[in-house]
């Protein structure tokens, strides 16, 4: 199969022509979704780097 | 809770005489013209008055109208149906202008009143940050701007130079 770049571009012109032109009241929940899918990805990417910092804290260091 | 009730919750402060005369700009007020551009606040441009007996312009009686209604602040911002909410100042003759010009929509019987889409992209085009032009170059490739009118803006508040630049960086 051969993918033309041609159509994949205007495919995705398409797409967001639709979006466009989608109910305001439809895009306006999009936009609610797109916040919280947003704020889910900050959560995940902020829990990751706890968890990084835990595995590369400096152990404590001893009374020997 | 969304965008919508933010909508409503502002239509009740503007009929309340909390506020005079607003109108949505940024992503939000993008989105009413191009496919829903992600944003995690909302920008509320309105005129600010003095307070009595001050030169300073300030926000505060807004601020004072949604704590006692029970909203939260958060720093800069209101929180509105889970929307951080920001009131802006139309500071500038360009933000003034779009405030003149803002054109009422309508979402699904709520009247709603947004920033024309030159307007968007000049005040974007001011700001200038790399989210700003992109989202100047999303106008123009939906063909949702009169380049004319675009033009005549820029030109009436000193922003010629910074379109020809954009249009030597993304579009020629």
């Amino acid at each position: 199969m051969k993918a033309s770049i041609g159509r994949i571009q205007e495919s995705k012109r398409a797409f967001r022509q639709k979006l466009a032109n989608a109910p305001i009241a439809e895009k306006l929940q999009m936009l609610d979704a797109l916040r919280e899918r947003m704020l889910a990805i900050r959560r995940g990417s902020n829990a990751g780097a706890k968890r990084k910092a835990v595995v590369h804290q400096t152990p404590p260091a001893t009374d020997r | 809770m969304g965008v919508k009730e933010v909508i409503e919750t502002i239509n009740r402060m503007q009929s309340g005489g909390v506020i005079e005369r607003y109108a949505i700009g940024g992503a939000v007020g993008a989105t009413f013209y191009l496919e829903p551009v992600a944003t995690l606040d909302v920008d509320v441009f309105v005129e600010f008055h003095a307070e009595p007996g001050s030169h300073i312009v300030s926000p505060e009686h807004i601020f004072k109208h949604l704590r006692e209604r029970g909203y939260k602040m958060e720093v800069e911002y209101v929180i509105i149906a889970d929307w951080p909410v920001q009131f802006l100042p139309a500071g500038t003759p360009l933000l003034q202008e779009a405030l003149a010009t803002a054109v009422e929509k309508d979402v699904e019987g709520t009247p709603v009143r947004v920033f024309t889409p030159e307007h968007i992209a000049a005040v974007a085009l001011e700001t200038g940050r790399a989210k700003d032009k992109a989202r100047v170059l999303q106008f123009i490739e939906a063909g949702a701007l009169d380049p004319e009118r675009l033009k005549e803006i820029l030109a009436r508040h000193g922003l010629s130079g910074q379109w020809e630049k954009f249009e030597r960086q993304f579009i020629k």
